[in-house]
C-alpha cells in the first residue's frame, strides 16, 4: 500500500511568542500537524530571506515564519524587518513563478497556542493540495 | 508616488546657465576649477582618466591642475560612485567641505548605503548630472576610441541609440528628481534640452544654492526647455522599460527558464563584488559554511539522484535578488561585471525598490 503524502514544512518561530504560543498548544494537548519542523529563533526579525529560499531550494514543501504581533516584539522592531522581508521574498518568488504560496507569515503571540494550532493546521492541508515541491528533484538547480 | 509619475520638482523653478562654447565638459569643469580655486569647496570626488591609459578613476583632488583629464560624464563606469563615497566616509563624517560628481544611479546608491548606514552625508555635496548611459565596460576596453565617438554620439541624440549598456536604455530616472519629492542630489547638471550652447545648474537643495552663491551664479534661467525634454525621454525610456520588464518576465518565469537563464553562470561573485548595495563584510556565499564534508555532499545526491557543482550557484542569485530587490537602484554595475556577456543580471531585480505601499499591508494578520 502507498504511503500518504506528508509534506515536510519548516517553521521559523521566534523565542518570544510564536516558540511560546506552540509550546502552550502542545501543553494544551491541541492537535497540531505532525508535518510542520520547527526551528527557534531568539526573534523573527533573525529569519534572513536566505533561509527561506535555502528551505525552498533544498526541498521543504512549505516554509512557516511565525513573530510577535506588530508592536510586541521583544526587541521593538524586529517583526517589522520580517514583515518587510516576507514582502520581498513573495515578490522575487512570484516574479519568478516559483510556487510563492508555499510561504506564510504568521503573527502568533504566547498566549495563542489555539492560534498556533489552527494556522499550522490550514497550512499543512493547503501545502498537502498543492502536493511536493517541485524543486525537490531539480538537479540543474 | 510611482516611479514614473511626472517630474516634480518642488525647489527649484529656476537655473543659473552657464555658457558652454568650449564644449559641455569643459564648461562643468570650469565652475568646479573656480569652486576650488575661490575654496568653496577644499576638495572634489570625480572620474578622472588615468593618464596613459584608457580607462577612468575616481580621484579626490583639490589640485586644479588634475582637472585637466577629469570627466564629469565619463563613457563608462568602471566603479559605482556610490561605493566610492561609502569608501571615503565609512567610518565617520568627514571634516572638509567636497563635491562629488555622480550619475543619478551613483546618487541613488549613494542615498541607499546613506540608509544603511554605510555613508555618512555631512560636508558633502551631491552634483549629479543628466545621464544619457554608459557604454558597456567590456566593449569598451576592446575599442576604446569607438567607444568614445559613439558615446559622443549619444550624447547628441539622447535616446534610441544601441550603443549604451541595456539597462541604460531602459533607464527612466537618468536626470533630477528620482524616485520622490526628497531631493538625491544637491545640485544638478542639466544637459539635456539645452543647445550645445549652455549647461544649466539647478540647485536643489539648501546646500546646492550655497554652493551656486560662492560661485556668484544666480539661478535666473528657465527650466521649461529642460523639463520639456526631460519628460520627453522618460516617456520613451519607461515605455521601453515596461515592454523589457514584460519579455523579461515571460523568459524567466519557471524553474527551467530560471535555469536556463543563470546557465552561463560561472560562480565568479562579479556581480557581488561590484554592487554598490552588496555590502556585508563576509558574505554566507563566501564563507566556509558553503563548504560541506563528501559524506554530506553524498547524502543530498542520494535526496535528488544527482548533485549539481558547485553547489548553490542558484540560491546565490535567489539570495542576492531577496536581498537586494528593495535597494537596487537599477545601475547596471553587476551586469558589467560579468566576465562574459550573454548573461543578463541586471534586470533581474523584481520591483527595483518594491512599492513602498506594499509593504504597508500587515501580511501576517490572518
Amino acid at each position: 500500500m502507498e504511503k500518504a503524502y506528508t509534506p515536510q514544512i519548516i517553521g521559523f518561530l521566534c523565542n518570544w511568542c510564536s516558540y511560546t504560543g506552540a509550546d502552550l498548544a502542545g501543553v494544551s494537548r491541541l492537535q497540531i500537524p505532525s508535518s510542520i519542523r520547527v526551528i527557534r529563533l531568539m526573534c523573527s526579525g533573525r529569519i534572513d530571506p536566505l533561509f527561506v529560499t535555502k528551505a525552498i531550494f533544498k526541498g521543504s514543501d512549505g516554509v512557516m515564519m511565525m513573530g510577535c504581533h506588530p508592536g510586541d516584539c521583544h526587541y521593538q522592531k524586529g517583526n517589522y524587518y520580517t514583515r518587510r522581508r516576507y514582502k520581498t521574498i513573495k515578490t522575487v518568488l512570484e516574479v519568478l513563478h516559483l510556487d510563492a504560496e508555499r510561504i506564510v507569515l504568521s503573527w502568533v503571540s504566547a498566549s495563542e497556542g489555539v492560534k498556533y494550532a489552527r494556522v499550522t493546521k490550514e497550512f499543512s492541508n493547503k501545502i498537502t493540495g498543492l502536493g511536493p515541491n517541485p524543486l525537490k528533484k531539480e538537479i540543474f538547480l | 508616488m510611482t516611479a514614473t509619475e511626472s517630474i516634480k520638482i518642488e525647489k527649484p523653478p529656476k537655473g543659473a546657465s552657464i555658457p558652454a562654447k568650449k564644449g559641455i565638459k569643459k564648461a562643468i569643469l570650469g565652475i568646479f576649477k573656480k569652486a576650488l580655486e575661490t575654496e568653496s569647496l577644499d576638495a572634489l570626488i570625480i572620474p578622472v582618466k588615468v593618464p596613459e591609459t584608457e580607462s577612468y578613476a575616481w580621484v579626490l583632488l583639490k589640485d586644479t591642475a588634475l582637472l585637466e583629464n577629469a570627466d564629469p560624464l565619463p563613457p563608462v563606469m568602471t566603479i559605482q560612485g556610490g561605493k566610492v563615497l561609502s569608501d571615503l566616509t565609512k567610518h565617520g563624517k568627514i571634516n572638509k567641505n567636497i563635491a562629488a560628481v555622480l550619475r543619478p544611479c551613483e546618487t541613488r546608491a549613494a542615498v541607499e548605503l546613506f540608509k544603511l548606514k554605510q555613508l555618512h552625508f555631512e560636508n558633502i555635496s551631491l552634483i549629479s548630472i543628466d545621464c544619457p548611459g554608459a557604454i558597456p565596460l567590456s566593449e569598451y576596453l576592446a575599442e576604446p576610441e569607438k567607444s568614445e565617438k559613439s558615446f559622443g554620439n549619444v550624447l547628441d541624440k539622447w535616446d534610441g541609440d544601441d550603443s549604451v549598456r541595456e539597462i541604460c536604455k531602459t533607464c527612466y530616472r537618468f536626470s533630477l528628481p528620482t524616485l520622490t519629492n526628497a531631493p538625491a542630489s544637491d545640485l544638478h547638471i542639466g544637459l539635456s534640452g539645452n543647445t550645445k550652447d549652455d549647461v544649466v545648474l539647478i540647485p536643489v537643495t539648501s546646500k546646492g544654492e550655497k554652493i551656486l552663491e560662492k560661485l556668484d551664479l544666480k539661478p535666473e534661467s528657465s527650466l521649461q526647455k529642460w523639463e520639456t525634454k526631460i519628460k520627453e525621454i522618460k516617456k520613451i525610456k519607461s515605455q521601453r522599460r515596461k515592454e523589457f520588464n514584460h519579455d523579461f518576465k515571460t523568459n524567466i518565469s519557471g524553474p527551467e527558464k530560471f535555469t536556463a537563464v543563470f546557465d552561463g553562470c560561472i560562480n565568479c561573485h562579479n556581480c557581488q563584488s561590484v554592487c554598490p548595495i552588496c555590502y556585508c563584510q563576509q558574505c554566507y556565499f563566501d564563507s566556509a559554511t558553503t563548504k560541506l564534508s563528501s559524506e554530506d555532499y553524498f547524502r543530498r545526491a542520494k535526496e535528488r539522484g544527482a548533485l549539481r557543482f558547485p553547489l548553490d550557484t542558484m540560491l546565490f542569485h535567489l539570495g542576492r535578488m531577496s536581498h537586494m530587490a528593495l535597494s537596487c537602484v537599477s545601475c547596471g554595475a553587476c551586469e558589467d561585471g560579468l566576465p562574459h556577456v550573454h548573461f543578463r543580471i541586471s534586470g533581474l531585480q523584481p520591483r527595483r525598490r518594491a512599492d513602498p505601499a506594499s509593504i504597508q499591508l500587515y501580511p501576517g494578520n490572518k
